[in-house]
């Protein structure tokens, strides 16, 4: 069991935590409960009304007069209205208050959730968990749980007024109604597997659809269209066949809604119109039970939906709650220390790492950093440089052995601490769709523009801001202009140093970048990183010239140790990675 | 907006080609279900005042009988309709979106460097669902409910034409009520919509760069933006809400008032002797019926205007006439030397031209190496030889015939192309280097990857060859992805190669048992090498110094490195690393020249 991927809350846990959220806005549940019982209430009576018209007012021979009745129906109907809207509009906005604050408590949770999490659930499914999927809880509380009750109450009070009139009759007419309710709730328990997969394969042609386009450079390259269109055409038709599946489970059971309650308007009509033959029932009556029939078709169904829609809901919410308390979170200290001032030093201290559930990608690595001092770690694809660099913000904890700052193990200083020293540029960039500005800065949104500018000569974004639309205040990203590769490095690189941080981790920072741009900003970037401690993952001796010093990783340990020039001169490992590169030309 | 909304129905209406028969009965099926809902109330009335008015049970059985089997008949209507809908609508979205898709892949580079991807794709994901949700959810309501609403209307006329007068009093309000509804709840429903995808687009863009949300300490920023917009999503739906909450007890307030002008005027009628009770009644009921068309029609009208407003994106990306393609008379191209020659070739992507005048001969079998900084134009160079561009002015031939005249298809698949990011599709690691040829056995496979040094990497991975390749490659690194796409070119046996900084992100020892495997696979081919690298660059024939779109220098490895000259200045960066601290360049450099060059 992988504690990053918990299995779902148990179903009471899940109702009790959520029934809570539910009463915490408990005035608008209140207010929507107490117009449901209203307008029950107010439907029935209007009903009555109507039959009491009919018989004393209308039939020839009753001699009353129509017009209180038509008084009293409009000043009810009126007043309906006003109940049905604040119970709506009440109920509705508990749903959306509800669905708003467990989205924000997810997001809250995802800007805390370590690396690990994120290694083990792609994009796609943490983002709709936080969108999409909290919709069913929204349409159970916001609509649901009034209306099942303003159902109950319907129903509840309908036949209550029908036995009362003619209880024989009653029986004979509601005999179908409860199947109402039956086929509306095993429509929903079959179509929902149906639109769940409906969902699923459209998500394979955004898929197929979003590589095709991302790749497109790939599949024309090679002329493989027809390939991708094939593949294309399948995942769509699959969508079709489910698409008319669902449709299938439709045809038999939405018509059925329809057809149900015109049984029972046929048995009143036959039972009952033989007895106002027979003189047992009034032609009023004989309306009423029409009437109150059909009003009861929909809080059937409705019951019907509502108990598929409670378990979508909660399985929802389930999984929801689950992320919330089970993933952990990155242990802080019980009892935070702080680092020391000034320039601080690396250590790492017998250092094993491995992902959950996979082999060792470090099997024991020691290495000293003084501060200011700059290392560069060198190593082949795959050797586990970019591991290595990873323990240093705290992205992860070492499974083994400790990593220090400036001789305080990392998990006995506060995260943000740790952040705050540690800066990190990450091997495929990452930039925001914000200004480039608001990028340059968001490491540290009070640095002087000065200062900023000053770093941005030296991670060589002067070199073209200035050519881009709006210069600094150019929006980057999908809806802004998408930088090459080498000018997104460049702006991490800024980005990074704008922080001030006293440590510095580079994650082949310059691999985009042409290799003599990366030499003039080698010489630029020393100076720039004066005083600061710095680990750099290297593959080309052109990055390496920044560094003092160069270790090798080899399979998870440390193989070679010293100063590059030194290290070139070997026959070891250093050697064989940068020698022939050192002799071109 | 009408004339946009026809420009999209007569596209649809191409995908019904041969189905017009099956569509018509449909139309016949819904009157069906339509006649058989309002035309039970006719029964009804006719139970009332033929069997129970005049106390005759028989005819009340009789008509009893008549009523289910009319409303059975409605059910079986429904059921067909509701199927054929599907069937007819589920055809046209899968025609559009193979259509959509179909001509997508066959646009240029340019048109996909110019449109941003997410907007690309929504038009073939997001556009066609709209679509697809207005015609199979939106489509039966509005076919049932166009037919029932009128049928409703001409029962209650045959009923008692008063009574229908009495209907269309209350219709009148009733309509403009609806289509106050319509208008502000579309409005609404689309703000709703925006809202929902800001707050969306807000937790994917965390989601994907929480390394560096979390790296910088930037939580408490991010959750201040997220708060904003989850509380504008808030508000929005709100008031969206708040429109359905008006709407739906409006109607039923209607309904009520039309129940008791009915019994009013009804009353007055059947006192006068001009109206049986049976049809007072039924009246009552009708009327409901005239209300739900209605209601039901405003909850599928913002289906509507989705759909159709996704039309109109849709057909102008099916407007988009490909820039790049095989001219009428284009030739199938057979097996290819490789012999490949740049005529005066000028090139721009807009206005100003980013290749001036270039000419490049390369011999069939030939290795041309260009190198220059970032910015100067190699990569477009590497993309006219693939035929991404045509140029501006000049030609580019491959084996002496200009490659606009001969079959895209047929040259590109000649070629194999490697980037500096290169693409890795969903499958696994094995099925990536098969794309460009599907039918290789495992065995090429196997050794293609075994040749260029992959087989170390494999170990490491769950599954070798059958490790699964998660979105875009993640969880590989850059230096990984390159080994796989360069396993794929290689496997594609090409008689072309372009290798545009394929090995940035590889090891040094690796790039050398890559150059081994080139050596050996290329025998015979031509190549094309875009490196920053410059030990990359040592196997090739010739090196083009590229600046600014113009070629400023080219010569052997050997000659350049001996001339004074760009080259020597792009070398200069790495030949004299005096950053290296205290290094001995002449020692370094024999140990280099031990090594030995090719």
């Amino acid at each position: 069991m992988n504690p990053f991927d918990p299995e779902d809350y148990p179903l009471r846990p899940t109702v009790r935590r959520l029934a809570r959220l539910w009463w915490d806005e408990r005035r608008l549940v209140l207010i929507g409960l107490a117009c449901a019982l209203a307008y029950s209430a107010l439907t029935l009576t209007v009903s009555v009304l109507i039959q009491r018209a009919i018989d004393g007012a209308i039939v020839s021979g009753s001699g009353g007069e129509l017009w209180p009745y038509i008084v009293a129906i409009m000043a009810l109907a009126v007043a309906r209205f006003w109940v049905n809207y604040t119970r709506r509009f009440a109920t509705s906005r508990v749903g959306i208050r509800l669905e708003a604050r467990l989205r924000q408590m997810l997001y809250a949770g995802y800007l805390r959730f370590p690396r690990a999490f994120y290694d083990q659930h792609p994009t796609g499914q943490v983002v709709s968990r936080a969108t999409n999927d909290l919709f069913p809880i929204r349409y159970f509380i916001g609509w649901g749980v009034v209306q099942g009750f303003q159902s109950a109450m319907m129903i509840l009070g309908g036949v209550i007024v029908l036995a009362l009139v003619n209880p024989r009759l009653t029986l004979y007419s509601a005999v179908a109604t409860p199947l109402i309710g039956f086929v509306a709730w095993r429509f929903a328990h079959l179509v929902m597997p149906i639109s769940r997969r409906v969902q699923a394969a459209k998500g394979d042609v955004t898929e197929a659809a979003d590589e095709a386009v991302v790749g497109i450079e790939m599949v024309q390259a090679f002329g493989r269209e027809d390939d991708v269109r094939h593949r294309f055409g399948g995942k769509a038709a699959s969508v079709r066949d489910i698409v008319v599946r669902q449709a299938s489970v439709e045809a038999k059971h939405l018509p059925a809604l329809f057809f149900l309650p015109t049984l029972s308007i046929a048995a009143v009509v036959f039972f009952g119109g033989r007895d106002v033959i027979a003189g047992r029932l009034t032609i009023g009556e004989f309306v009423l039970f029409n009437t109150i029939l059909l009003q009861l078709t929909w809080p059937l169904e409705a019951l019907g939906w509502i108990l598929n829609l409670a378990q979508r809901a909660i399985a929802s919410a389930g999984r929801t709650f689950a992320w919330l308390e089970e993933v952990p979170r990155l242990p802080e200290p019980e009892h935070p220390r702080d680092l020391p001032a000034g320039p601080l030093g690396v250590t790492f201290a017998g250092v094993h790492f491995a992902y959950p559930g996979e082999e060792e990608v470090l099997e024991g690595i020691d290495l000293d950093l003084q501060p200011g001092e700059i290392v560069a770690v060198c190593g082949g694809t795959g050797a586990g440089k970019s591991t290595l660099l990873n323990l240093l913000p705290r992205f992860y904890d070492p499974t083994e052995g400790s990593v220090r700052l400036g001789g305080v193990d990392l998990r006995e200083v506060p995260l943000a601490t740790v952040r705050d020293a540690v800066a990190v540029i990450t091997q495929r960039p990452i930039l925001f769709s914000i200004t480039l500005r608001e990028n340059l800065t968001s490491g540290r949104p009070d640095a002087p523009w000065e200062e900023v500018e000053a770093m941005c000569v030296a991670a060589g974004v002067a070199d073209f801001a200035p050519d881009l639309p709006d210069g600094y205040d150019t929006l980057i990203g999908e809806r802004g202009v998408n930088l090459s590769g080498g000018q997104r490095q460049r702006v991490a690189l800024a980005r990074a140093l704008v922080t001030g941080a006293r440590v510095i981790v580079l994650d082949d920072p310059l691999s985009a970048v042409d290799t003599h741009t990366e030499h003039d900003l080698v010489m630029r970037l020393r100076p720039a990183v004066e005083g600061r401690t710095v680990l750099v993952a290297a593959q080309r001796l052109s990055t390496l010239a920044l560094a003092d010093r160069a270790v090798v990783l080899e399979d998870g340990r440390l193989v070679e140790d010293g100063r590059p020039a030194d290290l070139l001169e070997g026959k070891a490992a250093f050697a064989g990675l940068f020698g022939d590169e050192a002799g071109v030309a | 907006m009408s004339h946009r909304q026809r420009t999209g129905l007569t596209r649809l209406g191409r995908y019904l080609r041969g189905r017009w028969g099956f569509v018509t009965w449909l139309v016949l099926v819904a009157t069906g279900s339509a006649a058989a809902q309002s035309g039970g109330w006719l029964l009804v009335r006719a139970a009332i005042d033929d069997g129970i008015g005049k106390g005759d049970r028989g005819t009340l059985t009789t008509v009893v009988a008549v009523y289910l089997v009319v409303n059975l008949g409605g059910w079986l209507c429904q059921l067909m309709l509701i199927r054929g809908l599907a069937s007819v609508g589920q055809g046209i979205v899968l025609g559009l979106r193979r259509d959509l898709f179909d001509h997508l892949t066959s646009l240029s580079l340019r048109y996909f460097s110019e449109q941003r991807a997410g907007w690309i794709i929504a038009r073939v994901t997001s556009d066609v669902d709209a679509i697809s949700d207005a015609l199979s959810q939106g489509l039966p309501t509005l076919v049932s409910n166009v037919v029932l609403l009128p049928t409703t209307i001409v029962v209650l006329f045959v009923v008692d034409w008063r009574l229908g007068l009495v209907a269309m009093v209350i219709l009148p309000p009733t309509l403009i009520l609806s289509r106050w509804f319509q208008r502000m709840s579309a409005v609404a429903q689309l703000d709703v919509r925006n809202r929902i995808a800001s707050v969306t687009a807000q937790v994917a863009e965390s989601v994907s760069g929480m390394a560096i949300v979390q790296a910088f300490n930037r939580e408490r920023q991010f959750q201040a933006q997220f708060d904003e917009l989850n509380a504008e999503n808030r508000t929005s739906n709100v008031w969206a809400q708040k429109l359905f909450s008006v709407f739906f007890p409006s109607i039923e307030l209607l309904g009520a008032i039309s129940t008791c002008a009915v019994l009013v005027v009804g009353a007055h009628l059947l006192g006068s002797g001009e109206l049986t009770i049976g049809t007072l009644i039924t009246a009552i009921y009708l009327l409901q019926l005239v209300f739900q068309p209605l209601q039901e029609l405003s909850d599928v009208y913002g289906q509507l205007q989705a759909a159709a407003a996704a039309m109109v994106k849709i057909t102008s990306v099916l407007d988009t006439e490909p820039d790049i393609g095989d001219r009428p008379g284009a030739r199938p191209i057979g097996p290819i030397e490789g012999a490949i020659d740049l005529d005066a070739v000028s090139f721009a992507y807009g206005q100003t031209d980013v290749l001036h005048d270039i000419e490049i001969h390369v011999p069939p079998g030939g290795c041309i190496a260009l190198v220059g900084q970032t910015g100067g134009g190699k990569s477009t160079l590497a993309k006219l030889i693939a035929r991404f561009y045509d140029p501006r002015a000049g030609v580019v031939r491959v084996d002496g015939t200009d490659l606009r005249e001969v079959e895209l298809n047929g040259y590109r698949r000649q070629l194999g192309v490697v980037l500096q990011d290169p693409f890795l599709f969903s499958g696994t690691i094995a099925d990536n280097i098969r794309f460009a040829r599907p039918e290789a056995t495992d065995e090429e496979v196997r050794d293609t990857a075994a040749a260029i040094g992959l087989d170390r990497l494999l170990r490491r991975l769950h599954g070798g060859l059958g490790h699964e390749v998660r979105e875009g490659g993640a969880g590989l690194s850059a230096g990984e992805r390159q080994l796989i796409s360069i396993a794929r070119a290689l496997l594609a046996n090409p008689r072309i190669l372009i290798l545009d900084e394929a090995t940035s992100n590889i090891d040094r020892p690796t790039e050398v048992v890559i150059e081994r495997a080139l050596d050996r696979l290329l025998h015979g081919r031509s190549s094309v090498i875009i490196a920053h690298r410059l030990a990359t660059v040592r196997r090739a024939d010739a090196v083009l110094v590229v600046e600014r779109g113009r070629i400023v220098q080219r010569g052997t490895p050997a000659e350049l490195a001996a001339a004074e000259g760009p080259f020597q200045q792009l070398a200069g960066a790495l030949e004299t690393p005096a950053d290296l601290p205290a290094a001995d360049a002449g020692a370094r450099r024999s140990a280099v020249s031990a090594r030995g060059r090719r």
